[in-house]
């Protein structure tokens, strides 16, 4: 059973080495001469104006982030829920459990559209 | 105390992990030739010509050319995150193919042996490719972030937005063949498609088709390319949250999308084209592996074409198909598949 | 799993998935609604709720249905009908308040839906994972109400120190609950006694998760010190709503205490009652004393629910049927003195534009004599003075302490009444004996119907419960009875 997510340990460990071993061959060959203009950020050749990552971002992001987890949550629901359905002793009783639990969820859905928690304009 | 058989699949995994990780990392060179390829012959062009016979070696110059890169780190930027962004981009695309089979056994035609062609058996398979896929968003909103450059800000927030919002809609239609096969391993999924092209879960009329375009739509905004790049869209944004990076970094990047792409393609052939079963039980004399690769080259090639023939969605257009079009119809399309099989 | 063990019960759930249906339809109501018209949503809840009501309180002596997950028996029918009758006082006095506060909104009302279905969850949870969940559904629908008033500085301080001291208490007491799975290995409340009592009452991991679980409860409760959250959160929410915290959510979450207490770990209570003990010697004491310096009514209320909270746990102290039964007869009275007390703060606030501060009650009994009369009666309930129904609770809390041989308990319960004496006699003392200062405002015309409806249901409720318990009291002695065994 363990011995299944063995690969998942392997195969990160392979690729974190090969990403770094990549790097070391660029860090020996690669040219080093940093100065001011170049180590700005670029915005067409303007000076920058202030931090960017001081979170001057747009609110709708902060929403879309907020029905992402109501709706991923949902779905990791769905995923054992999916895995059992033809099992034919409960299917009836399940599907209608999660046809109220889907319902719920898309009125949610609803609220969020008609309050305009969607529109990006 | 470990068994000898138990040491000898280990290091049998660790060759296996070894091979198929050098070949991801060099995937990427010849699909940029064949992507530049097709871009130029769409476009009435011939695409790359000077560097070797039909310009095959210029992937090559170009990995010579960022190896000699140098690595830029902004004076302003966060220089640890930045640093390691790429990275966090970049293994979990690796990561997802623990749990991607690409074939049953495979016997090696002169010794005997059976080999298996896939590297973990996992009964979540499908749950932890989707848990794995969703983790290279950290790698772009932390490197758009780091960089302290306005359209790396800009970019990685939308990178992050567009693909959490199409996470969903994936999910879903992953749900969907989950309900159809019975099962979440992707071994399981691709036996209950045995048999010839009738049992694709492509052809469950008439809910299958309605799964792969949800998925095929999601995967290519999950994949950040073209209808929906709006997180690199040169226009307005120069190159999106890696405006910052150059030379290696930048391109474990690419080296990620690239990866995506494959592994995309080989989840849409997995979960809707019976991964590798031949499509008429006649035509079974013909290895699976090659049934596969054929299958998953097509769509390696779908996703190029696409990308040359559709111009780009504006982004209220891309969150209006996501959250009003995408979610709406997998939420029905999820109710009449079960009421299908129940 | 075959479906006939799993118990399903439509009918040991239908009140609370009434109330979510009620509060789902009101939501899809509000989409229909123009902007000056929400108060019909108001209204329809309150026609809703007194619907379920009747359905409410006719409980089914059922098995554990849905796999054990819920009962519906006597008790949880007890505390529903204490959370419908506080919505609906609350919810009718909202719906003048919110016009008068300029914000009206369909989302206030159905949030107080969700809250009511989330108490009910609580009240009749046989699971702790049902219970856990029913507590987040009252919880976080709080933290959005007591943030409601976006433009105060006050509420969306209350609102945040609520919702973060609200995470803090749901994270210590699901960490409690995980050491009592994993030492009990089931969630089920009736099958942790069994499989967690006897050898294993000593084990020290399953006492931790006791002690946790008591944490996050008292935190809901507002039991001293995890009572921080409590003055900032009333004085800052809507007042409809703090009355509906301090009365329904105080009341759900005795109820999960009660049950969890007396069904789960009666085998620990050598270790436990010392522990609650001290919290409710410490509850009340600080309540009252702190109470007394406040100058804001509402701060005032706040401290005086905060020391009710610890009289209140001397019935769970006690564990028996005499100090179970006590608290839930404590918690109908308060629901009518508290909610009778707020109503007429509000009612001052509606007429005169104040009411916030134990001053602005000055010279109250010649402008308003019955008001004033009211509102002696219902600080005088609160206090425990007879003949009010506060009287009768505390003397059957305190009788069941006796009984149980907590002396030092009653009597501080006693002390703590007589110091909480001061600051509610305090306030009379403002409206019978003081004159108002300067000019008042004149009344600003009739206020609506809902004030004098909702104060006087709960004064005569109040006199009633005071005057004739045996009826009521019986209920409850009936409906825990099946509790303690």
């Amino acid at each position: 059973m363990l011995i299944d997510y063995l690969p998942v340990l392997i195969i990160t460990g392979v690729a974190s080495f090969m990403a770094a071993a990549a790097l070391f061959v660029s860090f020996l060959l690669r040219p080093n001469n940093p100065y001011r203009e170049k180590n700005t950020p670029w915005e067409c050749g303007m000076d920058p104006v202030g931090d960017a990552n001081t979170g001057h971002t747009r609110i709708p992001f902060f929403i879309i982030a907020i029905l992402f987890i109501v709706f991923d949550v949902e779905t990791l629901f769905l995923f054992p829920w999916a895995a059992l359905l033809p099992d034919k002793g409960i299917s009836v009783f399940i599907f209608i459990e999660m046809f109220i639990f889907i319902a719920v969820l898309a009125l949610g859905l609803v609220y969020a559209w008609v309050k305009g928690a969607l529109e990006w304009v | 105390m470990p068994t000898l058989d138990l040491i000898l699949e280990v290091i049998l995994l660790t060759v296996k992990v070894a091979v198929l990780t050098q070949i991801i990392f060099a995937l990427p060179m010849p699909l940029t030739w064949l992507e530049r390829k097709i871009a130029g012959h769409i476009q009435v062009r011939l695409g790359p010509w000077r560097v070797g016979p039909h310009g095959i070696l210029q992937p090559f110059a170009d990995a010579i050319k960022l190896l000699f890169k140098e690595d830029i780190v902004p004076d302003k930027a966060d220089k640890i995150l930045f640093k390691i962004a790429p990275l966090i981009a970049m293994v979990p695309a690796f990561a997802v193919f623990a749990a991607i089979p690409l074939g049953d056994t495979f016997k090696i035609p002169v010794i005997g042996a059976e080999v298996k062609l896939y590297l973990s058996d996992m009964n979540v398979g499908a749950l932890y490719i989707l848990a794995i896929g969703g983790l290279s968003v950290y790698g772009m909103i932390l490197g758009g972030w780091a960089s302290n450059s306005k359209y790396a800000l800009l970019g990685g927030l939308r990178c992050s937005a567009q693909m959490i919002s199409y996470e969903i809609a994936v999910s879903f239609a992953v749900i969907g063949v989950v309900m159809l096969s019975n099962s979440l391993n992707l071994l399981e999924i691709v036996k209950s498609q045995g048999g010839s092209f009738l049992s694709w879960n492509f052809l469950y009329l008439p809910v299958g088709p309605v799964w792969f375009a949800i998925f095929l739509i999601g995967s290519v905004a999950e994949i950040n390319r073209i209808p929906f790049d709006l997180s690199e869209d040169e226009g307005t944004l120069s190159s999106g949250y890696h405006t910052e990076y150059s030379g290696m970094r930048f391109s474990f990047f690419m080296l990620a999308e690239y990866v995506a792409m494959v592994t995309v393609s080989i989840l849409s052939v997995i979960f809707f084209f019976g991964g590798w079963n031949a499509p008429f039980a006649f035509l079974s004399f013909i290895p699976p592996i090659a049934w596969f690769m054929g299958k998953v080259c097509f769509f390696i090639y779908f996703f190029m074409w696409v990308r040359f023939t559709l111009p780009r969605y504006r982004y209220d257009q891309l969150m209006k198909i996501g959250w009003k079009i995408l979610i709406p119809l997998s939420l029905v399309n999820i109710l009449i598949t079960g009421l299908m099989l129940i | 799993m075959p479906i006939e063990t799993l118990n399903v019960n439509l009918l040991s759930i239908l009140p609370m998935a009434l109330v979510a249906i009620l509060a789902l339809s009101m939501l899809v109501l509000d989409f229909f609604l123009k902007k000056g018209d929400k108060g019909a949503i108001g209204y329809l809840s309150i026609i809703g709720l007194l619907i379920v009501l009747p359905i409410a309180s006719n409980a089914i002596e059922g098995a554990p249905a849905f796999g054990g997950m819920v009962i519906a028996d006597a008790f949880s029918a007890f505390f529903n009908c204490i959370f419908i009758l506080a919505a609906v006082f609350a919810l009718y006095l909202s719906v003048d308040y919110l016009k008068r506060i300029n914000s009206e909104t369909g989302e206030y009302y159905y949030i107080v839906l969700f809250a009511v279905a989330g108490m009910m969850v609580m009240s009749s949870a046989n699971d702790l994972i049902a219970l856990y969940v029913g507590i987040e559904l009252m919880a976080l629908s709080f933290y959005v109400l007591t943030a409601f008033r976006v433009r105060d500085t006050k509420s969306s301080e209350g609102g945040l120190k609520y919702f973060v001291l609200g995470a803090l208490s749901s994270g210590i007491l699901l960490y409690g609950i995980s050491f009592t799975y994993g030492f009990s290995g089931t969630t089920n409340i009736s099958d942790i006694a069994r499989l967690a009592g006897g050898a294993g009452a000593n084990n020290t991991f399953m006492l931790l998760g006791v002690v946790l679980t008591a944490a996050g409860f008292a935190f809901k409760i507002a039991a001293f010190p995890f009572h921080v959250w409590a003055p900032d959160a009333y004085e800052g929410a809507p007042t409809p709503v703090t009355a509906l915290i301090s009365i329904g959510s105080k009341a759900a979450s005795f109820a999960v205490f009660l049950r969890v207490f007396i069904v789960a770990f009666p085998a620990f209570q050598s270790h436990w009652w010392k522990l609650l003990w001290a919290l409710s010697a410490a509850t009340m004491l600080y309540g009252s004393v702190v109470a007394i310096p406040q100058k804001n009514i509402i701060r005032m209320l706040a401290y005086s629910s905060i020391a009710h909270a610890g009289v209140i746990l001397i019935g769970i102290v006690a564990l028996n049927g005499a100090g179970a039964a006590g608290v839930m007869y404590y918690l109908l009275v308060y629901a009518f003195m508290n909610m009778g007390a707020f109503a007429i703060v509000m009612y001052l606030g509606r007429v005169r534009g104040n009411g916030e501060y134990v001053s602005d009650y000055a010279g109250m009994s010649s402008r308003h004599p019955v008001i004033a009369f009211l509102m002696a009666l219902f600080l005088l309930s609160l206090a425990g003075i007879p003949p009010t129904g506060g009287f009768m609770a505390k003397f059957f809390i305190l009788s069941a302490a006796i009984k149980a041989r907590y002396y030092w308990l009653a009597a501080i319960g006693v002390v703590s009444t007589a110091i909480s004496l001061f600051f509610y006699a305090r306030v009379v003392f403002y409206m019978y004996m003081k004159d108002a200062e300067g000019d008042s405002p004149a009344p600003a015309g009739r206020p609506a119907l809902a004030y004098d409806v909702v104060i006087y249901i709960t004064a005569a409720m109040t006199m009633l419960l005071g005057l004739y318990p045996a009826p009521f009291m019986e209920i409850a002695i009936k409906a825990v009875e099946p509790l303690i065994r």
